[in-house]
């Protein structure tokens, strides 16, 4: 359950969704990506609806632990998703991000076969295969070894660079702190904190105290004191 | 366009590519030959055995594709959270619905096609020459893969696999004894079930008008009405189950 959301995403930052298991995180983005519809309050995206047609053509989303069509060969799904998208020029692209998330071998390969690591990153090449403005990201670090999770972060980065609005949710907080430019903390459906990564972390901790994990860990048990 | 297209191609992949599928088309395609050797013992002068079995196969065929897959067309969507990506393109919920209910409906439409040039041949072979009065049937037997697959769309859209597997069997079977319906409301003398009786009968699928196989086995004469009812009634019944399940579709929330 979710109570008195307040979040605002600046264009072209990297937002780091942190908090707990259970405590709202993929239920917020759930809301903003019109999966699911909020009791009352607001969502926009860059000014309209988030349920409109228009915003969605500027999301790219990649969902918690994804699933995706067994049968389908990488190259398949990627090329229905920019179709989906309204991408109709998609085959460079597909190549593109097939070759960029390491999967070029594997685009004919069915999904059925792809390990866990190979999932999280074709679901990342669907989240960004229409270019969108705004990509949003549940967890998109569970499930890779480091160098998957480098590769990620790379990607992420790379984005920035590019311009876009990159907000994702994790729970491994150190790969957390390398990226992102402010962060939000929910806990039991309540945003504690948001705001850039250094004042946090200089406002709440003791400066011997200088990760964000030990900063997170403290704020929760406050909060459950 | 392309949107709709895409659920379509993804439906016709996902769908051929179940194992299901294939002992289907092997099994109904062994049917339909075996029945060459059923044919000495049908009883009268013209081979009734090797028609009436290739129809009603290919029929059965269609139908168990329609309630094994197209129950689970939606819902496994949604259970398994494949849905979530697609959902989240700009994509309207009624293109869903279209693209996956013509993603199947083509699938089956190649797949009956075959069986029913399958069967032609086996009466060729039989016979030495071709029965093409029979291929009547085909397009009839799509109207009612149509009907059927609209209903278990519109129940898998709000409704577990299971549950719309068991509608589509209801259905099915409530659908072929229509008639027999509209025979009680026409003769029972309790106004109340009377009443009752008729509404049923014009709300529930009527799908022995799809059911030419006694005429065409029998080379009986079939009336251009009667198909271009047939036709229109297919139609509009299936516009308007697509109709239903988009309005549910668009009200469903993915938690």
């Amino acid at each position: 359950m979710l109570n008195d959301i307040n979040l605002e995403i600046y264009q072209g930052e990297v937002f780091g969704f942190l908090g707990p298991n259970g405590a709202g995180k993929t239920t917020t983005i759930k809301i903003i990506t019109g999966l699911l519809r909020p009791n009352s309050g607001k969502v926009s995206i860059f000014g309209m609806p988030y349920d409109s047609l228009k915003a969605k053509q500027l999301i790219g989303y990649l969902p918690e632990s994804p699933f995706f069509y067994d049968h389908l060969t990488g190259y398949e799904f990627l090329k229905i998703h920019a179709l989906l998208g309204n991408c109709t020029d998609y085959k460079k692209k597909v190549y593109e991000l097939l070759e960029k998330v390491g999967l070029k071998r594997a685009g004919n390969l069915q999904l059925r076969k792809y390990s866990r690591g190979m999932l999280q990153r074709i679901g990342i090449a669907q989240a960004l295969i229409t270019d969108p403005d705004l990509i949003i990201l549940d967890e998109p670090l569970t499930g890779l070894d480091p160098i998957g999770r480098k590769e990620i972060k790379d990607l992420i980065l790379e984005q920035k660079q590019k311009g876009k609005t990159i907000f994702f949710s994790s729970h491994i907080l150190p790969d957390a702190e390398v990226i992102c430019d402010r962060i939000g903390i929910i806990i039991e459906g309540k945003i504690m904190k948001v705001g850039e990564l250094k004042q946090l972390l200089k406002k709440g901790i003791k400066t011997d105290e200088i990760s964000l994990e030990d900063w997170f860990v403290k704020q929760v048990k406050e909060k459950n004191a | 366009m392309h949107r709709v297209w895409a659920i379509v191609e993804n439906t016709f992949k996902e769908s051929l590519r179940q194992r299901i599928l294939n002992l289907l088309i092997i099994f109904s395609i062994l049917l339909i030959v075996v029945s060459i050797f059923l044919e000495p013992f049908a009883l009268g002068e013209s081979p009734k055995i090797l028609r009436d079995f290739g129809l009603v196969v290919s029929s059965i065929f269609g139908i168990l594709v329609v309630i094994i897959i197209g129950s689970s067309l939606i819902h496994k969507d949604i259970e398994k959270r494949t849905i979530y990506t697609v959902i989240t393109k700009p994509v309207k919920r009624g293109e869903i619905i279209v693209g996956k209910f013509l993603g199947l409906f083509f699938l089956i439409a190649v797949l009956e096609l075959g069986m029913t040039a399958i069967h032609q041949v086996v009466i060729f072979v039989y016979e030495g020459s071709f029965d093409p009065y029979l291929l009547i049937a085909f397009p009839f037997s799509l109207l009612e893969v149509m009907v059927l697959l609209g209903i278990l769309l519109l129940f898998s859209s709000f409704s577990s696999t299971t549950m719309t597997s068991i509608m589509g069997i209801i259905f099915f079977i409530i659908g072929h004894g229509s008639p027999d319906l509209k025979l009680f409301a026409d003769q029972t003398k309790v106004v109340a079930l009377k009443y009752l009786a008729y509404i049923f009968y014009y709300i529930l699928p009527n799908l022995e008008n799809f059911n030419l196989r006694i005429d065409l086995v029998y080379k009986l004469p079939i009336h251009t009405d009667q198909l271009l009812f047939s036709l229109c009634y297919g139609l509009i019944y299936t516009i308007l189950l697509l109709y239903i399940s988009t309005l549910i579709f668009e009200r469903r929330e993915f938690k």
